[in-house]
């Protein structure tokens, strides 16, 4: 009970209770036993915190009634369940707004990343494309790019080469628009070693044809044509040639016709299943009976035996309208064949002297 | 009206001096909206703000009782600075960082008085919880003696001890627990 016995001591003298001798003695006591100093501490700080906290308490209550009170007062508007909400995950929603904007925004940006090669890609697809086309069109026209010597002096030989063929007795000739395209001077000349010098005179860009005048005053005519121009359109299957100038020499090319259709559906045109090569562009067309069908015009890139020419038709319709647009004379045109029910040799032979290969200056 | 008996802070500050509760209710009715906008536009709730108020005008409160507040400013400042500095720190308990106040009011620095009310907040957190640790019937004899000052004869007679001998020895034992409990989890800040 000793305990006991000092927990009262303390109590009465933290109270004042004790007699000023008592007190005076306790103190004393207080300043030699450093434990039962301690204690006192102890004892002191925990019923000051207890009633402390009593007087807290009871003014919190205080406090809340008065809070009650006042709301009851206001009948405060209570804010809307949203506005609570609101208030208590503000922050949370603009965080998840912000990440979600960001994860949007991102993935855009990603997707453009990734998109951007493949733009690049179709850029270079495009461009391989023209490309594509440019070559189709420098190999759709079946011009004979003749290297140019590099000999200043001489002669400067010509830049291009195509074939061409005569279509009446007065000196005119036929080729195709895109052999005399840009050229200075133009001269004709056949397997007999005949040289004329020539002018265009008209030319069909839609159906890419161009008539030649010879100009020459050595030139007197040619005489009898041997052909004859067909007016209608020729069978599916039909036995095809022509001749052609892709090289120096005359180049006899046969095959079958086959399609009555031209490069991409264009009506105008035959395709023929000929190699053709270029310089070939501009050549004569016929059939087996030797009619004139058509004139040689190019080939498609890149597909073999895919060759096209302009339908007789149109080249016929060309010279009709010749008079009216370039102010000449009605043409004669070949009214006799004269190859019909020979063999090939020597349609050929008979043919040959009308083919000429057209050289272009420019 | 009865305003007006408390329109100056002198009037109010004289009233709470003198425990007249109705000083403390015009006053606590008085700023009660300014706080709780502040905390409502700063991301809290009704019920922060309610509490947050109530810590800010018991600072205030306990200030004016232990005659301990040289105010140079006005209680409206002195209340606000106090549970801005308050509703900061709750906010960073949080863990919301980076905050920016919205301030409607010019502020003073109240550190150490907020400092020392939360000492005290974390004394009477730890008294309550010994306290609530205690049980019955000491809690109530306890509180009986030492909060409500009841007189030993009254407490023997509520807890039907047959003498105030008995029951002084049952209160000194619940003193020595509660003792135990509330040191073995508190210790002062040194």
């Amino acid at each position: 009970m000793l305990e006991y016995r000092t927990y009262e001591q303390i109590e009465r003298y933290l109270n004042g209770e004790m007699a000023s001798e008592e007190a005076a003695s306790f103190e004393a006591l207080l300043r030699t036993d450093a434990r039962l100093a301690g204690q006192v501490q102890e004892h002191k700080q925990l019923l000051q915190t207890m009633q402390k906290f009593g007087q807290r308490q009871s003014l919190r209550q205080k406090l809340n009634s008065i809070h009650a009170e006042m709301e009851a007062q206001h009948t405060p508007a209570t804010p809307s369940g949203w506005k609570v909400f609101w208030n208590r995950h503000k922050q949370t929603v603009a965080v998840a707004a912000s990440v979600s904007l960001l994860s949007v925004f991102g993935t855009l940006w990603s997707v453009q990343q990734l998109k951007a090669p493949v733009q690049q890609q179709t850029a270079r697809y495009v461009e391989l494309r023209r490309e594509v086309e440019r070559l189709k069109q420098t190999q759709t026209a079946i011009i004979n790019g003749i290297q140019d010597a590099t000999k200043p002096e001489a002669p400067r030989p010509a830049a291009f080469s195509g074939t061409g063929f005569a279509i009446s007795d007065e000196g005119f000739l036929v080729t195709s628009s895109h052999v005399v395209e840009g050229a200075d001077s133009v001269l004709i000349e056949n397997e007999a070693g005949q040289k004329y010098k020539v002018t265009e005179v008209y030319r069909d860009q839609i159906h890419d044809l161009s008539i030649l005048k010879i100009t020459d005053p050595s030139f007197d005519r040619f005489g009898k044509l041997p052909y004859t121009f067909k007016t209608t359109e020729t069978d599916l299957g039909e036995h095809v040639f022509t001749l052609g100038f892709p090289r120096e020499d005359i180049v006899f090319g046969e095959g079958a016709l086959s399609s009555l259709s031209g490069f991409e559906g264009d009506t105008t045109s035959y395709q023929i299943s000929i190699p053709l090569n270029p310089g070939n562009s501009g050549g004569p067309l016929l059939d087996d009976k030797g009619n004139l069908i058509g004139v040689i015009s190019g080939k498609q890139a890149g597909q073999e035996g895919a060759a096209f020419a302009v339908k007789s038709a149109y080249l016929l319709q060309m010279i009709n309208e010749l008079p009216e647009t370039s102010g000449v004379q009605p043409l004669s045109l070949p009214k006799n064949n004269t190859l019909s029910g020979t063999n090939r040799p020597q349609q050929l032979k008979k043919l040959k002297d009308y083919v000429f290969v057209v050289k272009v200056y420019n | 009206m009865k305003k007006s008996l408390y329109e100056t802070d002198e009037a109010i500050m004289e009233g709470i001096r003198q425990s007249d509760e109705r000083a403390l209710a015009h006053l606590y009715k008085l700023y009660f909206p300014m706080i709780s906008h502040f905390i409502l536009s700063n991301s809290g709730t009704d019920d922060e703000a309610k509490d947050i108020y109530q810590e800010g005008v018991i600072v205030f409160y306990e200030k004016i009782k232990s005659n301990s507040l040289e105010l140079s400013c006005q209680i409206k400042t002195y209340l606000y600075s106090v549970c801005r500095r308050l509703w900061l720190k709750r906010l960073a308990e949080k863990g919301r960082y980076a905050v920016k106040v919205d301030d409607s009011e010019s502020f003073l620095s109240v550190e150490e008085d907020t400092q020392h009310h939360e000492e005290q907040e974390r004394q009477f957190g730890v008294m309550a919880e010994a306290m609530a640790q205690l049980g019955e019937p000491c809690r109530t004899l306890l509180e009986d003696f030492y909060i409500k000052m009841q007189n030993m004869q009254v407490i023997t007679e509520k807890f039907g001890y047959t003498s105030t001998d008995t029951a002084k020895n049952q209160k000194y034992k619940c003193l020595q627990r509660l003792k135990k409990l509330f040191f073995a989890t508190y210790k002062p800040e040194v």
